[in-house]
C-alpha cells in the first residue's frame, strides 16, 4: 500500500452515488506520473476502485474486466454492483495466503437505480456501508472527513463538493497521495466525470 | 475444443506468495486484513438457544465497519457467530453453508447440528490454524438444541453458555453470575444482551451495536440490531460546502439512454395445421 | 516434536488409567486453556472411542480430538466387517497416527478399556508416538507432580473401589500443584457391563494438605 500510494473513497447521496480518487503513482517517495487514476468504469453505473499496488491494480484491473465481461456473455445482463461485489470478494480471497495488495471500492447503481457502495480488505472481507467507504494510504485521513463531511441524502451536485472536500483535504495530510483527483457521480440518467484542481505538492 | 481462458480450479492460490514475502522482507508492510475484535456469545435456555454478537470490525486500531453482521447464517435452523479474522469467518461460514445445503438436498433431511460441527472443525483443522476463524456454531434439530465452540485450529466445546473473541472475557464475567439452566425466552435474550454490552463497553475490540438471533425447535428470529446503545448524536448544524467551492478542471458529462425492448408477436394468422 | 501453535486451545491436564480385575478405572481433570484463560472449566477429556473402549487425550484439543475422530471412525467401520475389537487394536491405531504424525501433532494419549481377550488393559502412548501397556498410567502436564504418589500408593490387585479412590487421590493431588488442571474430576468405570461415569465436583474433591 505505502510502496505507490493512493486515495480512493466513494459515498452515496440521494439516488446517486460518487467516487473519488487521487491520481499520483510513486515509487515511495518519488513521484513518478500523475495521470494514475485508480477508478474503472465496469458497467454503465458501476466503478470500481483500486488503490494499492500499482502492478495489482493494473492487473486487477484487466483481470475484472474479463470477469465481468464473461459475466455478461453467459448471463446475457449487466453485472449488478452487490454480484461485482462478491465477485470482488472470492477473486481475492482465492489468493488468502499471497494476496493482492489492493483494496478495492465498488461503486454503483443497481437495476432499480438504488445506490450501492462496499469496500473489502486485500483478502477480500466485504465492508457494505450505507453512507460512505474509504480506502488506500489515506484511509485514516478520509474516515474523519468522511465522518464530519457526509450527511445523507445529498443531490448529486452537492454529493460532489462533499466528495471532493472530503477527498483533497485528506490527501494534503498524506505525502502518499495527491497531485490530482478526480471525482465520479453516477446518477441514473447520467455520469459526469470531473477533474479537480488541487495542490501538486 | 482446449479453452484459451485461464481455467479456476478451485481451492486457493498462492502464486503470489514467493513475491510478497520478497517485498515484506524489503521492508514494505503489507495491509491489515479486517479483523473482528468481537464480542460473541451464545446460550441454551428453555427452548432454544440464542445467540449475540456485537457489530464493529477492525483494521489495526482503525473501525473499519461500525455496523458489520457477525451472526452468519449457516442452515435455516443454525447460525453461526464469527469472531478473528472477518473474511475467514464470511467465507468458512459461506463454505460451510453451501455444504449442508447440499447434504440437506441429497439426503432430503434437515442437517444436523454436529454435523455442521464436524465440517468446520475438519475444515479448521486440514489449515491448521492458518484460517483464523473462532466460531460459535448455534442450532436446534431433532436432538434439541447446541450450542458449540470452535477455535481456529478446529477444537470443539459443548457448553450451554459460551463466549468467545477479544470480550470473550468480559462477556463470560455476566454469564459466569447470572446464568442459570432453564431460563425464559425474554430473560435468555436480556442476558446476552447484557453479556455483549458488557463486551461493547469494556474492551477496545468490541463496539457500536447488539445483534441477537433466537433459535427455537420451528421458530428463528433474526433480531438484528437488537439493542443500539450508542447511537451518535444529531449534528447540530451542517458541514455542507456550497456549490462551486471545488475548482474543476474539466467536467466530462455522459447521458445514460435507457434502451427499452419489446418483443412483439407478429403472426396474426392461426397456423395452418390440417 | 511440534510445539503448541500461538493461540492454540491446551489441554493442560491431568489424566489417568489404572487396570485392575474385571476392567479398567479412567480418570481426568476438566480445564481446558488458552494461555492463562480457561477456556471450558467443565471439558470432558474422557472420549469414547468404543463401546468399552475409550481414551484421555492431553495435549493441543485440537489434535486430539482429530485423532480420536479418526479413530473412532476406524474402529467403526472395523465393527461392521470384524466385530467387536480389542483395546490393543485400538490403541495401535492410536500409536500409528501419533507416531507417523509425530511432526505435527501434540497429543499425550491414554487408551483403557476391556475387551473379552484382555479384560481390562491400559496403554500409554505418550508425545513420540511410543506404545506401552502399562497396570496404570498417568499423563498430562499435571502428571509430574503425582509420579512419586502413584509408585507409593499402587498396588497390585486392588478392587474397583480401591481403584476408584487411588484416581481420585491422584488427580486430586495433580490439580493441587498444576496450574493447568483443575475444575472438577470426571471418572469412567469400564467393565463387561459397560461404562459408569462418575462425576466429583470441584467441592467435592478429596482435600490434602492445603499449607
Amino acid at each position: 500500500m505505502e510502496y505507490n500510494g493512493g486515495a480512493v473513497v466513494a459515498m452515496v447521496g440521494k439516488n446517486c452515488v460518487a467516487i473519488a480518487c487521487d491520481k499520483r503513482l510513486g515509487v515511495q517517495a518519488m513521484t513518478i506520473s500523475t495521470e494514475f487514476k485508480k477508478t474503472f468504469q465496469v458497467t454503465p453505473k458501476t466503478y470500481i476502485g483500486l488503490p494499492g499496488l500499482a502492478t495489482d491494480v493494473q492487473t486487477l484491473a484487466e483481470k475484472f474486466r474479463f470477469k465481468v465481461n464473461m459475466y455478461k456473455l453467459k448471463e446475457e445482463r449487466e453485472i449488478e454492483p452487490r454480484t461485482l461485489a462478491h465477485l470482488v470478494s472470492s477473486t481475492l480471497y482465492e489468493r488468502r495466503w499471497g494476496p493482492w495488495f489492493v483494496e478495492p471500492v465498488v461503486a454503483g447503481l443497481d437495476k432499480e437505480n438504488r445506490p450501492f457502495i462496499c469496500s473489502t480488505d486485500l483478502i477480500g472481507c466485504i465492508n457494505f456501508a450505507k453512507d460512505f467507504v474509504v480506502s488506500g494510504t489515506t484511509s485514516n485521513q478520509l474516515y474523519g472527513m468522511c465522518e464530519s463531511l457526509w450527511e445523507p441524502d445529498l443531490e448529486p451536485e452537492d454529493l460532489f463538493e462533499t466528495i471532493s472536500q472530503a477527498l483533497m483535504n485528506a490527501v494534503d495530510r498524506d505525502c502518499l497521495s495527491g497531485w490530482g483527483a478526480e471525482v465520479t457521480i453516477i446518477t441514473p440518467d447520467k455520469i459526469i466525470t470531473r477533474t479537480l484542481k488541487s495542490r501538486q505538492d | 475444443m482446449t479453452s484459451r481462458l485461464p481455467r479456476t480450479k478451485g481451492g486457493f492460490n498462492f502464486d503470489n506468495h514467493v513475491r510478497n514475502t520478497m517485498m515484506e522482507g524489503k521492508g514494505l508492510c503489507l495491509p491489515k486484513a479486517t479483523k473482528t475484535g468481537t464480542t460473541i456469545v451464545g446460550l441454551i435456555y428453555k427452548d432454544g438457544l440464542v445467540l449475540g454478537a456485537d457489530t464493529r470490525a477492525t483494521a489495526g486500531p482503525i473501525v473499519a465497519d461500525k455496523n458489520c453482521e457477525k451472526i452468519h447464517y449457516l442452515a435455516p435452523n443454525m447460525y453461526c457467530c464469527g469472531a478473528g479474522t472477518a473474511a475467514d469467518t464470511e467465507m468458512t461460514t459461506a463454505l460451510i453453508s453451501s455444504q449442508l445445503e447440499l447434504h440437506r438436498l441429497s439426503t432430503g433431511r434437515q442437517a444436523r447440528v454436529v454435523t455442521a460441527m464436524t465440517l468446520l472443525k475438519q475444515m479448521l483443522f486440514k489449515y491448521q490454524g492458518h484460517i483464523g476463524a473462532a466460531l460459535i456454531l448455534g442450532g436446534v434439530d431433532l436432538n434439541g438444541p447446541h450450542l458449540y465452540t470452535i477455535y481456529p485450529h478446529g477444537s470443539t466445546d459443548k457448553l450451554p453458555y459460551v463466549t468467545m473473541g477479544s470480550g470473550s472475557l468480559a462477556a463470560m464475567s455476566v454469564f459466569e453470575s447470572r446464568f442459570k439452566a432453564d431460563m425464559e425466552r425474554e430473560e435468555a435474550i436480556t442476558l446476552v444482551k447484557d453479556a455483549i454490552e458488557a463486551g461493547i463497553f469494556n474492551d477496545l475490540g468490541s463496539g457500536s451495536n447488539v445483534d441477537v438471533v433466537v433459535i427455537s425447535k420451528d421458530n428463528v428470529e433474526v433480531l438484528r440490531n437488537y439493542a443500539k446503545p450508542n447511537e451518535r448524536g444529531i449534528k447540530e448544524a451542517s458541514y455542507k460546502y456550497p456549490r462551486g467551492a471545488t475548482q474543476v478542471l474539466k467536467t466530462s458529462i455522459r447521458d445514460l439512454v435507457d434502451i427499452k425492448e419489446t418483443v412483439q408477436a407478429t403472426t396474426t394468422e392461426a397456423m395452418d395445421i390440417s | 516434536m511440534a510445539g503448541l501453535k500461538a493461540g492454540e486451545v491446551n489441554l493442560g491436564t491431568s489424566i489417568m488409567a489404572v487396570q485392575f480385575d474385571g476392567g479398567v478405572i479412567i480418570g481426568a481433570d476438566s480445564r481446558t486453556t488458552t494461555g492463562s484463560y480457561i477456556a471450558n472449566r467443565v471439558t470432558d477429556k474422557l472420549t469414547e472411542v468404543h463401546d468399552t473402549i475409550y481414551c484421555c487425550r492431553s495435549g493441543s484439543a485440537a489434535d486430539t480430538q482429530a485423532v480420536a475422530d479418526i479413530v473412532h471412525y476406524y474402529l467403526q467401520m472395523y465393527t461392521v466387517q470384524n466385530g467387536k475389537p480389542t483395546v490393543p487394536l485400538a490403541a495401535s491405531l492410536f500409536q500409528e497416527m501419533c507416531y507417523q504424525n509425530k511432526d505435527n501433532l501434540m497429543a499425550g494419549i491414554i487408551v483403557a478399556g476391556w475387551d473379552k481377550d484382555n479384560g481390562g488393559s491400559v496403554w500409554n502412548i505418550p508425545l513420540g508416538g511410543s506404545l506401552h501397556r502399562q497396570p496404570f498410567a498417568i499423563g498430562g502436564s499435571g502428571s509430574t507432580y503425582i509420579y512419586g504418589y502413584c509408585d507409593a500408593n499402587y498396588k497390585d490387585g486392588m478392587n474397583q473401589e480401591q481403584c476408584i479412590e487411588f484416581v481420585k487421590n491422584s488427580l486430586a493431588l495433580a490439580m493441587d500443584r498444576d496450574g493447568s488442571s483443575g475444575g472438577v474430576i470426571r471418572l469412567a468405570v469400564i467393565t463387561e457391563k459397560g461404562v459408569q461415569r462418575l462425576f466429583i465436583p470441584g467441592d467435592k474433591l478429596p482435600v490434602h494438605w492445603q499449607g
